[in-house]
């Protein structure tokens, strides 16, 4: 634990350092008007460590790229400002709204981005929307947190303050039904999914395409994440003899115990695909479900919804390797996206000469959710429409692959036409 | 009248045990009956009713995998019961010493073996070699950990208010479940199954896997060890005396620590196999697992009758046996909802558990 931390100090030392020799640069001569603080709201235990390192790196690598300023504005993401909302190893909503409660308090704090969960941001979607405060999440798929009356609700009548670069479960449900049912040529499918807003949400959206195919579902079942048997469940399921599992849920809610079991009753051979909480890194990240399942992940696919080959990729992987010295996985670029997003965003609302740091915050705000705008992100242009969404509506595809050991990319599906 | 039938019965060891055999056997034929039947009622599952030559398959493995887990949490209440039965203490903690167990048995297969996670042993000598030295390394050392437990933070408290010892154990929980969080971390931890999974006995159409077979052998030899231990030994009697009256039993020369800490030496080691066997079926470990493993468990021996030796190994294969019952037929959202509403009921109609409390002049 300690040693992780002090990893994580020595790469904020480093940004530091970093930051303070190129503010002056790239400010081109404009005078400093201060120093403006991004906050980091993920997950940082368990499994979910697993999927939130890469976000935070692609962040703090953005934010370096673009020379730590913009706007006329020092950035800066101190370790204080870096909240972790799990709880007893894994993510808390009731931890996270009282970490979201600490960053909008702090008057520096212009931005902040996260949380991974759906079911963390919608305690906190109210919170920041309340302080009109700036959100960008890397990774929240859940339609609810921007779509229709649930948002409305979240908002509590405010303007809309909370934008994401991933696209939704709507979508990326349908997408790897789309990818069973077409590319892999299986009919016939067993969901199972953890009961959680996530899980049970992408699950439901893949059950609806999937019939909408013509497809058969054999049986959706449900189980908590504490649950105990699994084989009981995979026994079940195995009666039904399904050619594909669809697990709908995270890692750390039972990814791996399920294929597991569904090995052990007969499943082993079958495609198991999973929505992006299992796509959480390669079997040398601990925690990650293919370092969980081992061998077993053979025929596993994991979706993940946002782009997963764009221009500049190369040399984004490459420069993350070179400041991280680990490949870059899961969320990165949408980490890094995020940053982009609110790095372009101070920049316009510095220009407007915001009188103190709460009009700047407004301003920031205001300038991020400009549906005008085009941000040119490292995955592309995008804009975000009124509910808060991306126009990117990418949905990328990945197997398991048995010699790196890792996720390998597929295909990628855009639903944007549709 | 009572006596004599007490005194008959105690005579005749092993017509008890037949007798006691015959009714598992009877109640599991039942059960596979009425899971043969309702897997092909369409009105219950839905569409997945299956016809009656693949429902027959189904149901087979589904008893067995209900006898795994069964085992599994008899086992675990077990050490529940007996700690009850003597001094009165719900060890909130002995789920958390279970999830130790687990993670003991992991790091034996894992450093002392170097097994890696997702290879199966196939070598028979070694496997053998593996599991029992699994066994016999975790369950000393879980049980000198509920030792160590109940010298440290039980102690002191006896014979004073029930409540302090109560709130400790929960405490002792937490320690537990935090120790784990700093040592191994918060995730899931992947623990080598080393019984091969493919080794399967064919009963017509079914596939009845050796690891069940093995965990369901292992821990009814563990009762049955348990069971003798108490009732045909000197030490045994001395726990039995213990639980009926401390003071009678102190005054009769039992030395009242010694046959305590035997108690919670007993309990542990059997978490300790219980927690060897997890690792077997389900492949992985986590640091919050005896927290429901330990409910479930603390359950069944609610169920059976708390202090009740046969009554929590009953309540345990109880309990497995709901929760596959509602996994089995599609309702495993429901499974939780059935075992505590199986227990409501039981508790009103019949307070003192299926086979009724065995807590000697006190109760």
């Amino acid at each position: 634990m300690k040693l992780k931390n002090l990893g994580v100090l020595a790469a904020v030392a480093a940004m530091a350092f970093s930051a303070c020799n190129n503010t002056p640069a790239a400010s081109g001569g404009t005078s400093n008007k201060g120093t403006v603080t991004f906050a980091i709201e993920l997950p940082q235990q368990g499994s979910e460590k697993a999927a939130s390192d890469p976000i935070i790196n692609g962040i703090k690598l953005a934010v370096t790229q673009a020379g730590g300023a913009a706007g006329g504005y020092t950035i800066q993401i101190p370790q204080s400002a870096i909240y972790d909302d799990a709880l007893n190893g894994a993510h808390d909503a009731q931890t996270g709204a009282n970490n979201m409660s600490k960053v909008v308090a702090d008057a520096a704090t212009i931005a902040v981005i996260g949380p991974l969960n759906s079911s963390v941001a919608q305690a906190e979607i109210p919170i920041t929307s309340a302080a009109g405060l700036a959100q960008c999440s890397p990774a929240n798929t859940n339609p609810d947190l921007t779509k229709g009356a649930p948002a409305a609700q979240l908002r509590g009548g405010k303007p809309n303050n909370y934008i994401r670069v991933v696209t939704t479960d709507d979508v990326q449900g349908p997408a790897a039904s789309q990818y069973i049912y077409t590319t892999l040529g299986k009919h016939s499918v067993y969901i199972i999914d953890d009961t959680e807003t996530f899980g049970k949400g992408v699950a439901d959206a893949f059950e609806k395409d999937f019939v909408a195919r013509g497809g058969t579902v054999t049986k959706h079942d449900g189980a908590p994440k504490t649950t105990q048997d699994y084989v009981t469940l995979m026994t079940a399921a195995a009666s039904g003899h399904p050619d594909a599992i669809y697990f709908g849920g995270v890692t750390a809610t039972g990814g791996a115990r399920i294929l597991l079991a569904a090995a052990q009753a007969g499943l082993g051979d079958v495609p198991f695909v999973g929505p992006d909480g299992i796509n959480d890194g390669s079997a040398v990240t601990k925690d990650s479900f293919l370092n969980l399942a081992g061998d077993k992940a053979a025929h596993s696919f994991s979706t993940l919804a946002g782009i997963g080959t764009f221009d500049g990729k190369a040399k984004f992987d490459a420069d993350y390797l070179a400041a991280y010295g680990t490949a870059a996985t899961g969320y990165a670029a949408q980490g890094y996206a995020c940053a982009q997003v609110f790095i372009d965003a101070l920049g316009r609302a510095g220009a407007t000469n915001p009188a103190d740091m709460t009009a700047l915050r407004e301003a920031v705000r205001v300038a991020a959710t400009d549906t005008t705008h085009t941000y040119n992100t490292i995955q592309g242009a995008i804009t975000f429409n009124a509910d808060g969404d991306t126009s990117q509506k990418i949905v990328s595809i990945y197997s398991f692959d048995p010699t790196a050991k890792d996720w390998k990319f597929e295909t990628q599906v855009d639903y944007a036409a549709k | 009248m009572t006596t004599v039938a007490v005194a008959g019965r105690r005579s005749n060891p092993a017509s008890r045990f037949l007798r006691i055999a015959f009714f598992a056997v009877v109640a599991i034929v039942i059960y596979q009956l009425v899971l043969f039947i309702a897997l092909q009622q369409t009105w219950l599952v839905g569409t997945s009713a299956l016809p009656a030559d693949q429902a027959f398959p189904v149901a087979v493995q589904q008893t067995i995998n209900a006898l795994s887990i069964g085992a599994i949490y008899a086992l675990i209440a077990l050490g529940y019961t007996m700690v009850y039965g003597i001094i009165e203490l719900i060890n909130f903690a002995h789920g958390d010493v279970f999830m130790v167990g687990a993670f003991l048995s992991m790091f034996v297969t894992l450093g002392i073996f170097g097994q890696t996670v997702g290879v199966s042993v196939t070598d028979i000598p070694f496997l053998i070699l593996l599991l029992a030295s699994a066994l016999i390394i975790v369950m000393p050392l879980t049980g000198l950990l509920n030792v160590t437990i109940e010298r440290i933070f039980y102690r002191p408290f006896r014979g004073g208010s029930r409540l302090a010892p109560l709130i400790t154990a929960v405490g002792v929980s937490f320690i537990l479940q935090n120790l784990a969080l700093v040592f191994v971390g918060s995730g899931d931890r992947g623990a080598p199954q080393v019984f091969p999974l493919e080794w399967q006995i064919k009963f017509g159409e079914a596939k009845i896997s050796v690891l069940s077979i093995f965990i369901f052998a292992l821990a009814v030899s563990l009762m049955v060890a348990l069971n003798l231990f108490v009732n045909k030994t000197r030490l045994g009697r001395a726990m039995r005396a213990t639980a009926q009256d401390q003071q009678a039993a102190s005054l009769m020369g039992v030395d009242l620590n010694q046959t305590i800490a035997l108690t919670f030496l007993l309990g542990g080691a059997l978490a300790g196999a219980a927690g060897v066997v997890w690792g077997l079926r389900f492949g992985y470990v986590r640091q919050d697992l005896g927290f429901n493993a330990g409910l479930k468990s603390f359950t069944s021996a609610v169920l059976g009758g708390i202090g009740n030796i046969n009554g929590a190994a009953l309540g345990g294969f109880f309990i497995g046996f709901t929760e596959n019952l509602a996994s089995a037929l599609g309702f495993s959202r429901w499974s939780e909802f059935l075992v505590f509403l199986i227990l409501t009921f039981v508790l009103i109609f019949r307070p003192t558990g299926i086979l009724g409390q065995q807590l000697g002049d006190r109760a």
